[in-house]
Order: structure tokens, then C-alpha cells, then sequence
């Protein structure tokens, strides 16, 4: 194994960690205001891309303003799911909300990505690259797409963040997060946020998913392990914890490229990379389930 | 006239079993796939819905029953029956280590917990092919050397039979209740002195077994074990059928797969709308009928005996406790 090789892993795996971590971060921000995992998380992520293909596909726009009208639309959609399928949720005669919330976003999993073998068809689609090429650095390339993907998740990432703590909303969204009933003394329509919430963190996911596009392909199923993912870089980083989220989205994507790279039977690196994923997932599980950054308070009872 | 339903089911069942013989191949295959996901759906009603352990890895433990079975019968040459039973004591042990393991997890963590148990089985099985065959199937030894299905048919409807007998016994007993007030509160539950680590440990192991069982069934009756049979599909086609039927109560439940497998025939005509379609009539159970579509019918259907119907839980007129975290 060459220098060259772990450097190249190295830095898909930042890239794939980045993603990883805006997919993951949405699903933090769902679980810590609805206080459900949105088991459809991941078919949001399929839907932005293939939304922003046909955006880029029909309308002639460029990639980039494709991924922001793919983010708006699944932002509007989300709502609509959530105001159609999640309210019973917040009404004290729903008994057992952990189960609904469950059976619900799973039953909208296996709809959506169902309806999208019908919709898009089994095969897979490529959108055009964000800008052709390749970087190289040395021995060291890596195609643009990938640089684009990356820089473009770090910057959703710090507006997400900049937004969480230094604007009024923001501030709103960690207040309900922390107590929905505080939260309303002080005047807070934590309905609304719930919505808002669902809608922000789908936005998330549609543009992940528009900026893999290019890189890997669009395929009805490509939500699956994505979504498996997210649920492990959320476990990792404590569910609720938008920072930990972050951390262990780019901890867990280069420990996956990593771990390829010296996985002893080459042949068998790829299938197995997935297995060290959820396998990390159970262990911490586990004996942490808080999670390695998690704060105490938001973990559900 | 008392227990009028029990006769009603027994003659159903005689007239079944006596006009099975009539049937054509396929309407065979299907009923006695549809018997296969009736064991399953009613195995996981006893861990989902007596229980609330939302297990997500319930077909991974038919999987391992299979290729357990399957793989001892091609190794060691042993009969396929004392394969299948070797394929369930494999999934009980496993199912109550599972069990074990995630005693401390509950709701969305113990599903998330055995979704990603049940993709690492996917995965290893679709890795060692030379061990599974991997994706291109593992060849499995014949139940019965019969040139039609009709044994296959009567075989299904035993082990459904036993099955739901055996687990119908359960949830009648003390057991059963104890079971049900581990869902209703876990920490009441263990207050009132039920062993709930015990319970949990044991509910998970049955049920398990009990996949395990229909498990090593498929894989004699197909002839072919594949990773899908345990794959995350798989699983959301045993949800919905489930909790169509009505995930609270093992009839429903497993009327809830009848019901599923067949319309997924009928219904052949529209392709691959029949998925989304379910998909769709899952999400309208829940939110407008989250006791399932059959449990209704089946109340009344047991009403006609005049038995008094039990409600499933004493606790359900109380106020919801704070649920503020």
C-alpha cells in the first residue's frame, strides 16, 4: 500500500464525511424537536437528487442553482408530509408517539422509494458535473465534483450553524429542542417549529443528495445506506448534538475509507466497509448511548 | 352459543385443509407463502405489539434460520427436519442475545439498534459466498420428495397451526400479561415485581424462534435461499402487513399478511403500483385506524360467541404521563 493511496482515501473519505454529516445533521434536528427518528430520511435525500436532475434536465439551470430549487421544494414537501402524516404526534391522545413516529416515517420510506422505482425508473441517472476535471496535488487528484460536494456541504453546514446560534429563530429551535413546554411560556408557537424543523432538515438531505448526484448516481434505493449512516454519525455524535453530528460525520467517513484501505482481502473492503459503519453503531449503542458528544438532556425516555 | 368463533375457525380450517387439494399450483404457492409471512407477522405482533419492541431485524432471524438449516442439511447430511429445528434453537439463542443486549434501549434506539443487526447479516451473507453462495443463492435440499405442493401446503398449515397456538398460549397466560405491562410501563411493570429484563430477553427469543421456524421452512420449500429473504424489503412488507392487519393481536395479524400476500396477487394487473399503493393504505391505518383495518372485524367475529372481548390494556382511559424530557 502506497503513501499515495491513503492520501486519496483520506480525502474522499473528508468529502463522503461532509455529506454524511449534512444528511446526518437533518436527522439530529428532527429527532431533537419532533423527538422522533425520521425513518424516511434517507428517501428525502434520494428525492432532492433526483428533483435537482430534473431541474437540471427540463429547466436548463445550472447544477448549483438546481440544488438550491431541489432544497426549496423539499423543504415546501416536507412541510406538507409533516402537516398531513406527523401531527398526531403533538396530541396528548396519541398513545405510544414513539410507535407512530416509527411505523409512520418507515411506511413513508417504503412509499417513497416504491413510488420512486415507478416515477424515475430502476435505472440509474447521472446528472452533468458541477464543473468537469480533476485537481491534482502531487499524486494526490481529486475530481472536482468531489471538491465542489465538499465545499459546498461545509458552507450549508456553517450557515446551519450560524443559524442554530446566532439568530433569533435559531435560538427558537434549541429553545423547543430543550422544552417544549418552557419554550411556550415565553412565546414560542412550537407547532410552527415542528414544521420548520422537518422542512429544514429535508432541505439538508435534498441538497446532500444534489451534490452526490454527480458523483455516484441516482438511483431509487441510493437513500438506503446513506440513511443507515446517518443514523450511526448520529448515535455517534449523541442524538440532538448538531456539532457531534458534524464531528462524527467526518470521524465516521474517514474511518470508512480507511478501514477499506486496510482491510486485509481487497476484494471483500467495499461490502464490509458498510458492515464496520452499523457495527460501530451497535457497539456504542451499547456502552454509550448517549453517544461521544451527546448532551444528557436531550436523549428520549 | 358459547365459543361460537372457535368452531367457525375449526370448520374454516377443515374446509380449507379438505379443498386445499383442488387448488391450483399457484393459488398453492401463494397460500402457503402467504402461511409463511402469517408465522412471521404473527411473531412479531407478539414482539412489537404485545411487547413494543419495535424489532426491525425480525427477517434477518428468518434469514439465519434458513441458511442455518439449509447449510447443516448440505454439510452434515442430517435430515431437513432436525435441520429446521437446529435453525430454531440457532435463532432463539441468538434472538435472546439480542434481547440482552439492547435491554436498555427502547423505541426508536432498540429499532435502530436491530436494523443495523439485521444489515450486518445481510451483508456478511452477501460477502461469504463461498460459504452462502451469496447473491447467487444457496441450493437447499427438498422438504418433501413430492412432485406437487399439496404436502408443502398441509406442512405450512401445521407449523401456522402450532404457531399460533403456541404463542396464542402465551399471551393467554400470566406470561402474557406480564408481557403486555412491560409495554404499557416498563418501570411500573418491574415495580409490580415482573422480571422485565427476564420477560424482554424471553420475548425476544421466542419470536425469534419462531422466524426461525418459517425461516427454515422457505428455504426447504423454495429450494433456494438468498440474502433478500432478510433484507430491509422484506422487512417493511412484514410492517405492513402487520400493522394492516392489526399489529395488537396475533388473528389480525396474521390475517394482515393473508390479506396483503393475496391482494399483492390479485392485484397483479397493476405492476408495480400494487407497492406505493401499500404503502399508502399503511400510512391511512395509521393515522385514522392505528388498532389495524381487521381488528374491528375480528371483535365483532369473536362477539359472536358471546365471549366478553378483554380490553388489550387496562391502562388506556389514564392520562398520558408528562412527557415532557
Amino acid at each position: 500500500m502506497s503513501w499515495d493511496y491513503l492520501f486519496v482515501q483520506a480525502a474522499n473519505g473528508a468529502v463522503i464525511g461532509v455529506i454524511y454529516a449534512l444528511i446526518a445533521v437533518g436527522v439530529t434536528l428532527i429527532f431533537s424537536i419532533l423527538k422522533i427518528v425520521n425513518f424516511a430520511h434517507g428517501d428525502l435525500y434520494m428525492l432532492g437528487g433526483y428533483c435537482a436532475y430534473y431541474v437540471i434536465e427540463y429547466l436548463g439551470f445550472p447544477p448549483l442553482i438546481a440544488m438550491v430549487v431541489a432544497m426549496g421544494a423539499l423543504f415546501l414537501g416536507a412541510i406538507v408530509l409533516e402537516r398531513l402524516m406527523l401531527t398526531p404526534l403533538y396530541s396528548d391522545a396519541t398513545e405510544r408517539k414513539d410507535e407512530y413516529g416509527l411505523i409512520v416515517t418507515f411506511g413513508l420510506a417504503y412509499f417513497l422509494r416504491n413510488s420512486a422505482v415507478i416515477a424515475f425508473g430502476p435505472f440509474p441517472l447521472k446528472p452533468p458535473s458541477f464543473i468537469p476535471g480533476v485537481q491534482r496535488l502531487g499524486n494526490l487528484v481529486v475530481t472536482n465534483d468531489r471538491l465542489v460536494a465538499a465545499g459546498v456541504g461545509i458552507v450549508l453546514i456553517a450557515a446551519l450553524l450560524y443559524f442554530m446560534k446566532r439568530t433569533m429563530w435559531g435560538q427558537a429551535l434549541d429553545a423547543v429542542s430543550q422544552s417544549r413546554d418552557s419554550a411556550a411560556i415565553v412565546g414560542i408557537n412550537a407547532r410552527r417549529f415542528n414544521s420548520f424543523a422537518f422542512g429544514i432538515g429535508a432541505a439538508l438531505a435534498a441538497a446532500a443528495g444534489a451534490l452526490v448526484a454527480p458523483i455516484f448516481s441516482l438511483a431509487p434505493d441510493m437513500g438506503v445506506l446513506p440513511n443507515i449512516h446517518a443514523y450511526v454519525i448520529v448515535i455517534l455524535g449523541g442524538m440532538g448534538s448538531v456539532t457531534g453530528s458534524i464531528m462524527a460525520g467526518i470521524l465516521l467517513g474517514e474511518s470508512e475509507n480507511l478501514f477499506t484501505a486496510f482491510f486485509p482481502d481487497p476484494t471483500r473492503a467495499f461490502a464490509y466497509t458498510n458492515a464496520f459503519g452499523v457495527l460501530v453503531l451497535m457497539v456504542v449503542l451499547v456502552f454509550r448511548p448517549q453517544g461521544l458528544f451527546g448532551r444528557r438532556h436531550l436523549r428520549m425516555e | 352459543m358459547r365459543g361460537l368463533h372457535v368452531y367457525v375457525l375449526l370448520v374454516a380450517a377443515a374446509v380449507a385443509l379438505a379443498t386445499a387439494g383442488h387448488l391450483n399450483a399457484y393459488w398453492l404457492h401463494v397460500s402457503i407463502i402467504a402461511m409463511y409471512y402469517g408465522i412471521l407477522a404473527a411473531s412479531w405482533s407478539l414482539l412489537a405489539g404485545y411487547v413494543g419492541l419495535f424489532s426491525l431485524c425480525h427477517t434477518a432471524f428468518a434469514s439465519i434460520g434458513g441458511y442455518t438449516s439449509a447449510l447443516l442439511v448440505k454439510w452434515l447430511n442430517i435430515p431437513v427436519l432436525l435441520g429446521m429445528g437446529a435453525g430454531v434453537l440457532m435463532c432463539c439463542a441468538l434472538g435472546g442475545a439480542i434481547g440482552w443486549v439492547c435491554l436498555r434501549m427502547s423505541g426508536p434506539y432498540l429499532a435502530i439498534f436491530t436494523l443495523a443487526f439485521s444489515e450486518i447479516v445481510r451483508i456478511t451473507i452477501s460477502t461469504e459466498d463461498d460459504v452462502t453462495a451469496g447473491m447467487a443463492g444457496l441450493h437447499t435440499a427438498p422438504l418433501f420428495q413430492s412432485a406437487t405442493r399439496l404436502p408443502y401446503f398441509y406442512a405450512a398449515f401445521a407449523l401456522l397451526a402450532v404457531s399460533l397456538l403456541l404463542m396464542g398460549l402465551l399471551v393467554r397466560s400470566r406470561w402474557g400479561l406480564f408481557l403486555r405491562a412491560i409495554r404499557e410501563d416498563e418501570q411500573a411493570a418491574g415495580a409490580s415485581g415482573v422480571a422485565v429484563a427476564r420477560f424482554r430477553i424471553l420475548a425476544f427469543a421466542i419470536a425469534s424462534g419462531f422466524a426461525g421456524l418459517a425461516g427454515g421452512f422457505y428455504a426447504h420449500y423454495i429450494g433456494i435461499m438468498t440474502p433478500g429473504v432478510g433484507d430491509l424489503d422484506e422487512m417493511a412488507k412484514l410492517v405492513v402487513m402487520t400493522v394492516i392487519g392489526g399489529m395488537e393481536r396475533l388473528p389480525t395479524a396474521v390475517g394482515g399478511a393473508f390479506v396483503v400476500e393475496v391482494l399483492l396477487e390479485v392485484l397483479r394487473g397493476f405492476g408495480q403500483w400494487r407497492l406505493p399503493l401499500f404503502g399508502i393504505l399503511l400510512l391511512l391505518t395509521m393515522r385514522f385506524a392505528r388498532n389495524g383495518l381487521l381488528t374491528p372485524l375480528w371483535l365483532q367475529f369473536v362477539r359472536l360467541g358471546g365471549t366478553r372481548v378483554p380490553p388489550l390494556s387496562a391502562a388506556r382511559d389514564l392520562p398520558q404521563k408528562d412527557s415532557v424530557a
